[in-house]
């Protein structure tokens, strides 16, 4: 695992190198990637890279991916994974759209019903993983088929118009109302923003200052320890898939509220850019290492390069190529060897 | 006398730590050189530079008069140094031919040559005396004494005149012991040099030649007859007197705090009753295998017993460890690492993980879940005892300490221990014997499995001895012997103990 010395023999002069602090350099050497990126972009293109538009548009197209990577890294934490969260998205808003029906016009039906199916849908994850015993990659690999077929079943594969919603329209949409989940902003900020932000502080709360998240680390770090220590491992497990297909609901909501309509076709591969901003934060894939600041600022790293390859004209499979590219960098970064 | 390995003035420095300061060891030929020392003296780091698997900052490694090269596990090994590590790293899946020709597999090209293999690997066996043990049956269902000569048998597999053992025999039990001694002599008469790292000072006495101390990165004695008295190599490890490795032995009370009922689970445990008193501590011995460590998970409700049922005064358990623990049960498991700790985080939060209760209303209070672990840490004298500090970098002794103090915190009734002071060094485990008198003086009930008879002998009120999944005798403490103990562990009669039966 480690070097010999920090397994066996630690002697008096490891003080300080032993200390639990390994985390927050990590995360401190991410804010400076995108402080950095910031400053490269604003370089490059200075007249549409630093604009208060071209910020706002970053953090909202981030806050849906954002939601769904602060319930990935509860997943991770316990060594698991969900390759599910982008199907059901679409399978979320799909089946709030039909809920809703032609002639409805009630949001919260629609936000209802969106979350509700989401939350279904990582209840049956939840319940396969954790008193089923599969494995976790096969279970939500299973669902991100299972709920992508379900999104392009429920409405013949058509996506469902939500521009109809009471709220009003994408001009000036009321406070609360669906679009303006997307569009609508306070002091300037996107409403979205705000709801990724609200999510991410309870997350890092819950997660660093609960009872529950010391126990999510604990089945992820040693999962045998954790059982003769008394932690409830089964029901912690199944917890955290319900949580992730609870944020999948959020998320669901954000997207359909910007784009105005719920699509079978949405969400495609957000899971990756979850797992992927995830990762690179520096949440160990296999467990007992969790950061909710790092998810964030994975998060914001991935939004400032494609925004910033966007805006140089870089095509989509490039881009693709890259975050593959970074992905990969991030977790050969991570091998146990380079941990302290 | 030839000299099979000398080691002059070695220093290996970590970042941050000075693991060796100059040590220096001489080794000869078929003879078995004990290396003794406290955790985190260096012996772990001295057998690795001589291996190869680390490179040491400075001084010189003489392997047959000429230089080692430094940093070379593979021109180490094949100059003759074979190793065999503490834990055992063979793969269960391997045949015990494959095992022992793993990574040298005789070949025809392209082909496996395995009828060489397995002829080979026969002769291996038999060289060692054990060619009873079957060279196609996959190595993961033997014994664990039979996995290890099968490790030596891959260490024997290349031309080996230097063999390093590192605490081989932690895992194996008494009758174990005696095969795996039978085996180092063997080697030793065909003139191979031992250098064999233990904690139990009645093994070195038994198979050792000669005894080398080393203390904090130092040689602080060396060469000296296996003879040499206790008092005087536990001098020479800490420096100091220990004034006494055993406490007082408790005496129990009339209240009956855990009572387990004709608890049976096949084929492991086959229905035990027993009683443990507050006040009390009592042993479990036996052979590894024996049902010992299945019965405390049994106890504990790591698994669920098919008949019989278990009792925290009066009322019975449901058999989940979640219930035991809020009915005053801890376990401090047989292996720490794996089954006991979260190795990457800190001391504090592995103290106070099963008592979070404690702290939490909504939110954690971490700043008094942090003095309660360091109030209970420095109870049990640990070192450091800083509630920050990872747990994968204290020694054994300490890390024991913290999965006590985990219970201490909780305020359990009844401890199971199971091995408590394996892989610990004599100073601590002195302390760990005091802490767990010290427990049964203040009222809970002890129950621990060791394999370390004498340690049974000198702590415990009663001890009971498991044979085959029951409990065969139950002897009082003060007139238990190890001699006693060990023919109810082996035979119902006074059969001898066979070596070869237990493999």
């Amino acid at each position: 695992m480690t070097t010999p010395a920090q397994t066996s023999e630690p002697g008096r002069g490891a003080a300080f190198a032993g200390r639990v602090k390994a985390l927050e350099l990590q995360e401190y050497a991410l804010a400076i990637v995108v402080v950095l990126l910031f400053v490269v972009g604003a370089i490059l293109k200075p007249d549409t890279f630093p604009t208060v538009d071209n910020v706002r548009n970053m953090l909202t197209q981030a806050s849906v991916v954002g939601v769904l990577a602060i319930g990935m890294t509860f997943v991770i934490a316990t060594a698991g994974i969900d390759l599910s969260v982008g199907s059901i998205v679409a399978a979320a808003g799909v089946f709030g759209g039909i809920l809703v029906g032609d002639n409805g016009t009630s949001t919260l039906l629609f936000i209802a019903g969106a979350v509700g199916f989401a939350l279904l849908l990582g209840t049956v994850n939840a319940t396969a993983i954790a008193y089923g015993r599969v494995v976790p990659f096969i279970a939500t690999l299973a669902m991100f088929s299972i709920a992508r077929g379900l999104a392009l079943l429920l409405n013949d594969q058509l996506p469902v118009s939500l521009l109809d919603l009471n709220g009003g329209s994408f001009g000036n949409p009321r406070v609360f109302s669906l679009l303006w989940f997307g569009n609508g902003r306070v002091f300037g900020i996107p409403a979205s923003v705000y709801v990724f932000i609200a999510i991410a502080i309870a997350g890092w709360i819950v997660l660093n200052r609960t009872r529950y998240g010391r126990y999510v680390v604990a089945v992820g770090g040693n999962r045998e320890a954790a059982r003769i220590a008394g932690v409830p491992v089964r029901r912690i497990i199944f917890s955290v898939y319900v949580l992730s297909g609870l944020l999948a609901g959020v998320a669901t909501v954000l997207l359909c509220a910007r784009l105005g309509s719920a699509s079978p076709v949405s969400g495609n591969l957000y899971e990756l850019d979850a797992i992927g901003a995830v990762v690179i934060g520096g949440t160990s894939l296999a467990g007992g290492r969790a950061t909710i600041v790092g998810t964030f600022l994975g998060v914001l790293t991935f939004a400032l390069i494609f925004s910033l390859m966007t805006q140089l004209n870089l095509s989509t499979e490039v881009q693709q190529v890259t975050k593959g590219l970074i992905v990969l960098g991030a977790v050969l970064l991570q091998r146990p060897e380079a941990r302290y | 006398m030839t000299k099979v390995l000398e080691v002059r003035n070695l220093v290996k420095e970590f970042p941050g730590v000075k693991a060796l300061q100059g040590v220096d060891l001489d080794v000869h030929a078929a003879e078995v050189h004990c290396l003794l020392g406290p955790n985190g003296a260096g012996k772990s780091t001295l057998i690795k530079c001589v291996s190869g698997a680390v490179e040491p900052t400075s001084g010189e490694i003489l392997f047959l008069g000429e230089p080692l090269p430094h940093g070379d596990p593979a021109g180490s090994l094949k100059r003759g140094v074979a190793t065999i590590y503490q834990e055992l790293d063979l793969v269960p899946d391997l045949s015990v031919a494959e095992s022992i020709f793993l990574a040298h597999e005789p070949r025809r090209w392209p082909l496996l040559d395995l009828d060489k293999m397995y002829r080979e690997s026969s002769a291996l066996l038999a060289r060692l005396g054990h060619d009873s043990i079957p060279v196609r049956a996959k190595v993961g269902r033997l014994r664990p004494a039979a996995q290890q000569i099968v490790s030596i048998a891959r260490a024997l597999s290349g031309n080996v005149r230097l063999l390093i053992m590192d605490e081989p025999s932690a895992i194996l039990d008494e009758a174990e012991i005696s095969t795996l001694f039978d085996v180092v002599r063997r080697l030793t008469g065909e003139g191979v040099g031992v250098v064999y790292i233990s904690h139990r000072l009645d093994e070195i006495r038994r198979i050792g030649d000669r005894v080398t101390v080393l203390a904090d990165g130092r040689t602080t004695a060396s060469g000296l007859p296996a003879t040499t008295p206790t008092d005087q190599l536990v001098e020479f490890m800490v420096g100091r007197k220990v004034d006494q490795l055993y406490p007082d032995r408790p005496v129990g009370t009339d209240r009956v705090l855990l009572e387990v009922r004709d608890v049976k689970r096949l084929p492991a445990v086959r229905g035990v009753s027993l009683q443990v008193h507050a006040g009390e501590v009592v042993g479990l011995g036996g052979l590894v295998g024996s049902g010992r460590t299945e019965l405390l998970h049994l106890i504990y409700g790591l698994d669920h017993p098919e008949e019989g049922e278990v009792m925290v005064e009066g009322k019975p358990l449901r058999s989940t460890p979640r219930h035991a623990i809020s009915q005053g049960l801890g376990l401090a498991p047989e292996d720490r690492k794996s089954q006991a700790l979260l190795l990457d985080w800190s001391t504090t939060k592995n103290v106070t993980i099963t008592d979070l209760n404690r702290f939490s209303r909504v939110l954690l209070d971490v700043r008094k879940e942090r003095e309660r672990a360091r109030e209970q840490l420095r109870a049990l004298n640990t070192v450091p005892d800083d509630p920050d500090r990872v747990v994968r970098l204290l020694s054994g002794g300490n890390q024991q300490k913290v999965v006590l103090a985990r219970w201490l915190l909780h305020e359990c009734r009844v401890l199971l221990l199971d091995e408590p002071t394996r892989g610990v060094d004599i100073a601590t485990k002195a302390e760990i014997y005091r802490i767990i008198a010290d427990l049964a003086k203040s009222g809970f009930g002890v129950l621990v499995v060791s394999s370390e008879l004498e340690e049974l002998v000198h702590i415990c009120t009663r001890i009971l001895v498991m044979r085959e999944g029951e409990i065969v005798a139950e002897v009082d403490g003060s007139d238990a012997t190890e001699r006693e103990l060990l023919r109810h562990a082996v035979a119902p009669t006074d059969a001898p103990v066979l070596a070869e039966e237990v493999v």
